[in-house]
Order: C-alpha cells, then sequence, then structure tokens
C-alpha cells in the first residue's frame, strides 16, 4: 500500500498537470499573435443565446444587426468590421466564460448582446471590473440602468418598466379599473408589477389581484387561469414570453376567456416571434410596445421589407434592436473617427447619439444610458389574412426616471 | 482511443524513468501557468480546479460509499448562497466579512449541518429511491432560492460579491487578481485532494468501500452502516460547499442555476466519465466536462450533439471512465 | 365550491397527461430495473412527429397512432444496439450516462430539424368545443384526456393483469433469472417492454401537445415530472403509475391555485414525505 503512494503520486501530478499544461502549451501560439489596434478590423464580440429557448431572439438579433452593418459597407470610423459571436445559452456562469473569451481570448473592440435580464445581471460586475463596453441589444432589467449603473454598459433595447407603465394609465381610461396581473415569477415579472400598477392606480384603477406563476416553467396553465375567470377582473394584464406567451394565450382562448375578459401585455406576449403559434385566442389583445411590425413610418416599411426578404420571416421587436444595436455602433465608431484604444472617449461618444429608428425617433439618454422612445399602444387585428399587432394609439416618448420612482 | 492510449503510455513509461526531472518541470508550469497562458485560460483552470473538488467530493459519496445522488448541486449551490449572504454588498445580503479565513470554515461547517439534516432522511433510502430523494432535496432548495425573491434574490442571485481578503488584521491581504485567486484555488484544490486522499484511503474510507460492495456484510461485522454513511454524506457536502464558496467568489455571485439539477447531473457525469471510486480520474471529468463544451460550441452549433456522443462512447468503450482507460493501457504494457 | 370543482377537474386533466407519460417509464423502471434519462426526449419526439404529421396529412387521429409506432421503432433500435449492454443494477451508472447522452443528442436533433419556435398543436376538430361547467367554459379536448387517460388504464390493466404476456411481465418485475428459466426468452420480453414504454411516451408527446405546446427543454422538465410520478407511485406497477400521477397532478393544481409561489417546492416536499413514510412508493413492490 506505502509503496503505491509515490507512484500515485507521479501518476496524480502527471494527469492533473498534463491537462492543465495541455491547455498551456495549446495557447502559447495565441501569444505570439500580437494585433495592432488601430488599424486592423473593428472586432465586436456578440454574445448571444444561439440555443435553447432565447434561440429565436439570439438569431433574429444578429440577422438584424448583419443586414445593418452590410448597409454600411461593413465599414465605420475608416475600419472594417468584424462580427465574432458566441452562444451564451441563457446559464449566467456560461455566458461570463464566453464574454471572458471574447474580450480576453479574441480580444474584441467591444461585446454587443445580451438577451436574459439575468444574465445582464451575472454579467455586470465582469465589464464594470474589466472596463470593456458592453451594448445590450435586449436585457431589460430596471437595476442597471438604476441602482447597479455602471458607465460601461449602455443599451438600445429598453427597460423593464418601460413598456409597462404609459399602458397602466391607457387600460385604466380605456379599459376598466379592476386589474389582475399575471407574471412569471421572476425579476421581469416583478418589474412589470410595479410599473403597471404605479400608473393604473394613479388613474384611479385598482389591482384586485397578483399571480405569480412559477419561471421558467409554468407548466400546465389551467390552474392558473381558472383563478382569474374566477376572480372576474375588468382586464387580465400579463406578461409572458417565448413558449409560456404561448401556453398561456392558448388557455386563455380554449377557456373562453378571450373576448370576454379582455386582456393586456407587455408586447412580448404577442410579438410576432410568437403570435403564428397562439393563434386567434390572440385576436383583440392590447399591448405597450417600443414597436409594432406594422408601425407606418419609412424606415420600419424599408426594414422590414429588407429583414423579410434576408431571413423569409416577419421582422420582431428583437431584430430592430439588433438593427439599432448596429446603427449605434457605427455612430459611435464615426464619431470616434475608429479609434477604439480608449474606451472612455467610446463612451463619451454615445449619448446624444439620435437617428429615425424604424421604431421611431431613437434617443440615446445619458442618463440611463438607455433609450428615449415612444412606447405604443397596439392591438392584434387580423390583417390581409393574417394576424399582426396594428398600432392603435402612441402613448408618447417615455424615459425610463433612472430611480424606482415610478415602480 | 487506442493511439491515445498507446501515447500516453509511452509518455508515462518515460517520465517514470526520469521521475524527478519530469516532476519538477510539472510543479514549475503549475505554479508559472498564470504567467505563461492568456487570461481566458486561467479563468478557464480556475474553472476547471473548482469543478474538480466538487468532482471528487461526489466521488467520495458516489464511488467510495456506492451512494448515487441525484442533488449533490444542493450542497454546491448552499454553499455559493452561504458565502454571497456573508461576503456580498447587495442590500439582500449581511455582508458581514470577506474574510476567507472565517468565511470558508462558516460555509463549509453551513454546509455540513444542511448535509446532515438532509442526510438523516434520504439515508434511509437507497438505489433509486436514494437518486429520488437528494433530487427532491436539491430541488426544494433552488425552488426557495428561485422563488423568494425578496431574501435570495430570486432569479438574478445575489450579486455583488467581493474576492476574498484573507488575514487578520493588518496582514489581510485582498486576493483581486485572477493570478491570486488561481494560487488560492490551486492551493484549497491540493489541500482537499490530499484530505480526501486521507479520508477515502483510512479505515473509514475502507468501510465506505466495504459498505459498497455489501452493506449487509458490514452490518453483520457489526458496523454502523448508517454512522458511516452519514459521515461520508457529511464530508462529501461539506466540501461541494467549498467548490461553491470559489465559485461564488470566481463569479462575482450565486445563481439559482448552482442548486438546479442540471449541475447535479453535470457533477455525476464527471465522476463517472473520469472513473468513480478514484478521486483522481473525476478531476480529469470535471476537466473534461468543462472545457468540451466551451471548445466544441465555438466550431459546431450541435456542441451538445458532440457532447452525447461523447457520453455514448465512454459507456460504450470506457465504462471505467478516463481512468480506467489509463489503468487498462497500463496493464497491457506491463 | 366552483371554483373547487374546477381545479379538480383541471387536477385530473393533468393527472391523466401524466398516467400516460409514467405507465411506460414505470414498466422500464420496474420490469428492466434500467434508468432512462431519455424518456422525455420521447416524449418531445412523440409530439413533434405528431406535429408534423398534422401538418402533413391534416388527421390528428392519425399521428396519434403513427408517431408512437415510429418512436417505437426507434426504441427497439436503441434497446438492440446499445442499452441491452447495460442491464443489472450495477450498471445503473452507465445506463445513467448511455441515456442522458441519448437525450442529449434527441434534443439538439429535434431542435435543428424543426426549429428552436414554440410550436402548438391544434386539438382535433371534433375535440375542438368547449362544454359549460358553471361559469366557465372547459375545452372539451381536456375533458377527453380524463377519458383517454382512464381507457389506457383500463387496457393496460388487461393486458398487464389478464393475459399470459402481462403474466410474463409481472414475473419478470419480480425475478427476471426466473422466468428466463422457464425458458421464455427474456430478452425479446425486455424489448418488447422497451418499445412499449417509448411508444407510450410518444403517445402522451402526441396528445399532450394540444395542452403543454412543444419547445426544446419541455422533454427535460417531463422527464423530471415523471421521474417523481413514478418513484411516489412505486416502481413497476400500473397502480403505482396511477396512484402517483392522481397525486402528483392533484398536488401540482392545487398547489399552483393555492400557493403559487410554492408550488414547485410542494411537489418535491409531497414526493419526499411520501418516500419517508413508504419508501417504495405508494403501491410500490419491497425490494424493488
Amino acid at each position: 500500500m506505502s509503496q503505491k503512494s509515490s507512484s500515485q503520486l507521479t501518476r496524480r501530478q502527471f494527469l492533473k498537470v498534463a491537462g492543465v499544461t495541455a491547455a498551456g502549451l495549446a495557447a502559447t501560439p495565441l501569444l505570439s499573435a500580437c494585433r495592432s489596434v488601430a488599424s486592423g478590423p473593428v472586432k465586436i464580440g456578440v454574445l448571444l443565446p444561439y440555443s435553447d429557448i432565447y434561440a429565436v431572439l439570439g438569431e433574429s438579433i444578429t440577422d438584424a444587426m448583419r443586414m445593418y452593418f452590410e448597409e454600411v459597407g461593413n465599414e465605420a470610423g475608416g475600419r472594417q468590421i468584424e462580427l465574432i459571436t458566441e452562444d451564451t445559452e441563457i446559464t449566467p456562469d456560461v455566458a461570463q466564460q464566453k464574454a471572458r473569451k471574447l474580450v480576453e481570448q479574441d480580444e474584441v473592440d467591444l461585446v454587443a448582446g445580451v438577451v436574459s435580464s439575468g444574465v445582464l445581471m451575472a454579467l455586470r460586475d465582469y465589464f464594470d471590473s474589466s472596463k470593456k463596453l458592453l451594448i445590450c441589444a435586449n436585457a431589460g432589467a430596471n437595476p442597471i440602468s438604476r441602482s447597479l449603473k455602471t458607465p460601461y454598459i449602455w443599451r438600445t433595447s429598453f427597460t423593464n418598466w418601460q413598456p409597462n407603465w404609459p399602458v397602466g394609465t391607457w387600460a385604466a381610461e380605456n379599459v376598466g379599473k379592476r386589474a389582475y396581473i399575471s407574471v412569471p415569477d421572476y425579476a421581469a415579472g416583478e418589474n412589470t408589477i410595479t410599473a403597471f400598477t404605479n400608473s393604473f392606480e394613479a388613474a384611479g384603477g385598482e389591482v384586485i389581484g397578483v399571480q405569480r406563476t412559477p419561471f421558467p416553467n409554468m407548466g400546465d396553465p389551467a390552474p392558473f387561469i381558472a383563478e382569474l375567470a374566477d376572480a372576474a377582473p375588468d382586464l387580465v394584464y400579463a406578461f409572458y414570453s417565448g413558449g409560456a406567451a404561448v401556453t398561456f394565450v392558448k388557455a386563455y382562448g380554449e377557456f373562453g376567456l378571450a373576448g370576454k375578459i379582455p386582456l393586456m401585455s407587455s408586447g412580448f406576449m404577442v410579438e410576432e416571434d410568437v403570435l403564428p403559434a397562439e393563434g386567434e385566442a390572440a385576436l383583440g389583445v392590447f399591448s405597450g410596445l417600443h414597436w409594432a411590425l406594422l408601425l407606418d413610418n419609412p424606415e420600419n416599411k424599408a426594414f422590414t421589407a429588407a429583414y423579410k426578404e434576408r431571413t423569409g420571416r416577419d421582422a420582431n421587436v428583437f431584430a430592430v434592436q439588433g438593427y439599432d444595436t448596429a446603427r449605434v455602433i457605427v455612430e459611435m465608431l464615426n464619431r470616434v473617427e475608429g479609434d477604439t484604444s480608449d474606451v472612455q472617449k467610446m463612451i463619451d461618444a454615445l449619448p446624444g447619439i439620435s437617428f429615425d429608428s424604424p421604431r421611431g425617433p431613437f434617443k440615446m439618454d445619458a442618463k440611463t444610458q438607455n433609450p428615449s422612445q415612444h412606447i405604443y399602444l397596439r392591438e392584434v387585428q387580423e390583417v390581409d389574412g393574417e394576424l399582426h399587432n396594428v398600432v392603435i394609439e402612441d402613448l408618447g416618448e417615455i424615459t425610463d426616471p433612472g430611480d424606482d420612482s415610478l415602480g | 482511443m487506442a493511439a491515445m492510449g498507446n501515447v500516453l503510455h509511452t509518455f508515462r513509461e518515460w517520465s517514470l524513468r526520469h521521475r524527478k526531472a519530469v516532476l519538477a518541470v510539472l510543479v514549475i508550469l503549475t505554479l508559472a501557468y498564470p504567467y505563461v497562458v492568456r487570461s481566458y485560460w486561467l479563468s478557464l483552470a480556475i474553472e476547471v480546479l473548482v469543478f474538480a473538488i466538487f468532482a471528487m467530493s461526489l466521488d467520495l459519496l458516489l464511488g467510495y460509499t456506492g451512494l448515487s445522488s441525484f442533488g449533490h448541486a444542493a450542497f454546491f449551490g448552499l454553499g455559493a448562497y452561504l458565502l454571497a449572504y456573508l461576503t456580498s454588498t447587495s442590500e439582500l445580503a449581511w455582508g458581514i466579512t470577506d474574510n476567507l479565513l472565517i468565511t470558508l470554515p462558516a460555509v463549509m461547517l453551513g454546509t455540513a449541518l444542511v448535509a446532515m439534516l438532509i442526510g438523516l432522511f434520504a439515508l434511509r433510502t437507497s438505489g433509486i429511491y436514494f437518486l429520488m430523494i437528494t433530487l427532491a432535496a436539491a430541488q426544494m432548495l433552488f425552488s426557495i432560492a428561485i422563488r423568494w425573491s425578496s431574501v435570495t434574490g430570486g432569479s438574478d442571485g445575489l450579486v455583488g460579491v467581493p474576492r476574498p481578503v484573507i488575514g487578520i488584521g493588518p496582514l489581510a491581504v485582498t486576493i483581486a487578481s485572477r493570478e491570486g485567486f488561481y494560487y488560492l484555488v490551486l492551493a484549497l484544490f491540493l489541500a482537499s485532494w490530499w484530505l480526501l486522499r486521507r479520508i477515502a484511503d483510512s479505515p473509514f474510507g475502507w468501510a465506505l468501500r466495504g459498505i459498497r460492495e455489501n452493506e449487509q456484510r458490514m452490518l453483520a461485522l457489526g458496523y454502523n452502516t448508517f454512522r458511516y454513511k452519514m459521515g461520508a454524506f457529511v464530508i462529501s457536502g461539506a466540501f461541494a460547499g467549498l467548490a461553491g464558496l470559489l465559485l461564488a467568489h470566481f463569479f462575482w455571485h450565486a445563481a439559482p442555476e448552482n442548486l438546479y439539477w442540471t449541475t447535479s447531473g453535470q457533477v455525476l457525469i464527471m465522476v463517472i466519465i473520469g472513473g468513480a471510486g478514484t478521486l483522481n480520474g473525476p478531476i480529469l471529468g470535471a476537466a473534461l466536462m468543462r472545457l468540451l463544451p466551451n471548445f466544441a460550441s465555438s466550431y459546431t452549433d450541435r456542441w451538445q450533439t458532440v457532447m452525447g456522443l461523447v457520453f455514448i462512447l465512454f459507456v460504450l468503450f470506457a465504462p471505467q471512465g478516463i481512468i480506467g482507460l489509463l489503468r487498462a493501457r497500463r496493464k497491457e504494457g506491463e | 365550491m366552483e371554483t373547487f370543482i374546477i381545479q379538480f377537474l383541471n387536477g385530473l386533466v393533468f393527472s391523466m397527461l401524466l398516467f400516460v407519460m409514467a405507465a411506460g417509464l414505470s414498466l422500464i423502471f420496474g420490469q428492466m430495473n434500467v434508468i432512462n434519462l431519455s424518456h422525455g426526449a420521447f416524449y418531445l419526439l412523440g409530439g413533434y412527429i405528431g406535429l408534423s404529421m398534422v401538418r402533413q396529412f391534416e388527421n390528428f387521429w392519425l399521428s396519434l397512432f403513427l408517431a408512437p409506432l415510429l418512436v417505437a421503432g426507434l426504441g427497439l433500435l436503441i434497446e438492440y444496439f446499445l442499452l441491452r449492454r447495460m442491464y443489472g443494477a450495477h450498471r445503473h451508472l452507465d445506463q445513467v450516462l448511455l441515456t442522458f447522452g441519448l437525450a442529449l443528442i434527441a434534443a439538439d436533433l429535434i431542435r435543428w430539424n424543426w426549429g428552436a419556435y414554440v410550436e402548438s398543436v391544434d386539438p382535433p376538430p371534433q375535440l375542438a368545443g368547449q362544454v359549460a361547467v358553471f361559469d366557465i367554459q372547459f375545452p372539451l379536448y381536456r375533458l377527453s384526456l380524463i377519458g383517454f387517460g382512464l381507457l389506457l388504464a383500463l387496457a393496460l390493466w388487461l393486458l398487464i393483469g389478464r393475459t399470459r404476456l402481462g403474466a410474463i411481465i409481472r414475473a419478470g418485475v419480480s425475478d427476471a433469472q426466473m422466468v428466463s428459466g422457464l425458458g421464455i426468452n427474456i430478452q425479446l420480453v425486455f424489448a418488447g417492454v422497451f418499445a412499449l414504454g417509448t411508444a407510450l411516451a410518444a403517445l402522451a408527446g402526441v396528445i399532450g401537445a394540444p395542452v403543454l405546446n412543444l419547445y426544446p427543454g419541455l422533454d427535460f422538465e417531463i422527464l423530471i415530472l415523471t421521474l417523481v410520478v413514478v418513484v411516489v407511485g412505486g416502481l413497476g406497477t400500473l397502480k403505482g403509475a396511477f396512484l402517483g400521477s392522481l397525486l402528483i397532478g392533484m398536488a401540482d393544481t392545487f398547489g399552483k391555485a393555492l400557493w403559487p409561489q410554492f408550488a414547485l417546492f410542494f411537489i418535491f416536499a409531497v414526493m419526499a414525505v411520501i418516500l419517508l413514510i413508504r419508501p417504495s412508493g405508494l403501491a410500490g413492490l419491497k425490494g424493488t
């Protein structure tokens, strides 16, 4: 037994360090590759989910980003643009690993992407401490624009507060005064509750109940629908996305509530990516969002046509965000004349970037590092035999307050 | 597989002959690692070492005692959350101290206590039922972590975990750099390995092996097998908690995913593929499971199919795991 | 009171769906003593094949019949080439690795072929209406699931309890060696049971699609739920699968209705309690 221990020690060391050494040796050739910063292409790391349930979002954003870059000839600030994509899945730890790869291994000049709020929250400390710029193309976690703001994360998408708050007022004025809220039990769901309740109650409404459903897996929605039917509110305000949205909306229709109790939501629940699967049950649903497929402005008409031709599918809000992300990056690069060596210079170029986007006027708000944008009240209607979101009212330019005062 | 085995075999033959020199080179490489490779590889190495501790802890329970747990992530995640509560600057946390001299024993003790509580119930069952009860325990902790947002931070987890501090008073040092953290994790890894080896090769460890082989016989011999199983459960839980502590420090947060059954599944696979009951095998299993998806996903979108194929190939051709492969080669060579 | 009845109905619907999923797994666990982590994958595969068939032939009933057959064929191949080498309790870890690997591959290939979008399936036109139950319009399809589940339970009970084949299977659950000693080709029986188990999973996928939809990740959700049902009910018996489905189906529904925030916790707590009181499950065989 004792004789084994010395050879075991050698073998153990051998085995363990073989792995580590192999990794090290494999990396050595990369040490010699020393790329100059100013003249080569601008490397943009793209951190998005390409597998699992958010894959559609990741693909939409990427397709639209590439589309915009191609429109400007893949060039900005006098340099070529190169994209390096990495799959974050939806696990925060994997996302951090991939972020490190992009920043430290691939040495990208900046990073774009991030779909889920959980991942964004997990990455916040990393970007803050490594002083690398992240342009967030989707995740709406409120704290990133409020208490946990860092100079290195800027958004082209929204805060979870934005699409919900103005709808509360509209609902109280146009639909009814007694609302029941149904959301998945996680941060974005909580943000929905506080934002909607704040303005709904300020406009004279009353939230008679809140149901927080299991996240991420709701399972069978029947018990929740039955609860809503039993409460008989004037309206139901919900927020679901992806698979849960389809499940919820369809069950709402199956149990005969569609058309009986008005259903309202944050726009994601009836966005173009889930609308086809929801079918007729989604007819008549009111939702608030910073964009709609049929939004009537020249940029949107051009964008949706080009996107459809490129991918064969209708555009969705995530694609618009990807498109605008690419534009913001290009405008920023033009302002710094391609000099990505100083991250502070890039950051200083971001506030005040404004342009006409498919979503309407886009303005980068300096305080919240998030866009000021119009929120549209939409209704699902049948248009030429297909279901789409039609804008019935423009709720005006909405800017996140930068704190929790309004929910 | 055969060719790889042969190469490794030749390498080992050569290295055994020049034992001292090889050892010296390996030690130097390990210590100099942070300065030889790029920061990203350092990151990966740290992850591998942390999961190696996690996998070794499960091996004590699974490989040596024969108890297949599908809920080991419970202790891993618990370690991460306990550490987060103790150190995080978030308003949800207690934020008492970030001194490792306090947090390390506190977290390991806390995880050990919870392991004892769970073990009191779970260890009454065996086989598939033990598998499911441990799964249930972990899932219950997960559901608390992800639902009780006002206490645990919900789906976002507990963020704001700082890097650790070691020392007392004026001699306290913050391990702020990644290189420093690597040495810390390396040291704890080696210490864990050494301790677990000692335990596995002690009379206690041999009793565990006896229980794995034939619990009835051990009972007949007068062993209180419940106490031994509880001991294994508690020790493995404590070391899993240590791994969780290190992960939380490294990623600056504790997340509900750390408690989720997929994490339990991952570490289970690490042990099986590495080679259960060898302690060294799970180290390799951890390396494989952390590095392979990383590389594969950069080359192909079908990386999960690749992973699945790897598992199946192992089951068919290397049922004793990586260690089994290496041992078989050595036997053939002799 | 009315809400209670509605929720009770909801619970029954979900229980019957669980039963169809769990019956197959219980057989595989019980008869072959095999841990099968790819059960959820067979469910999802069945569902997606059903989806394609409905789109192609516009006939739900056809897919109800064909999809399980196709999947059972796949199950036979897997059993013959892969699973057969690793029977026995001492090979449990190998089974875990193998079936987990298969599940990963299946999930990835499903996503590759059908995409990552959430897909929904409409119930067949004959069952698309609603039935008024108190104030609520209860979907006819869900009610029919209750009937379907009960019918299936009856059919399986007859098969297992009243036929010679069933006797062989039951004997095999208790003592495979003995059965083999009686001159019966136990390999064939195992293969048949595995095929039946996977067919049932696929069937569950087809009938479950109009209720739970189809998306990547559903396979593992189903797997965990089914494992809980099977273990709570007791391995290897139909009665166990039935009782387990009822208990967990009701626990899930009422958990969601009464304590939505801790519904998940509740299910696993119920399982833990059951296992502690009755370690072999509600109707399990001792020593399994």
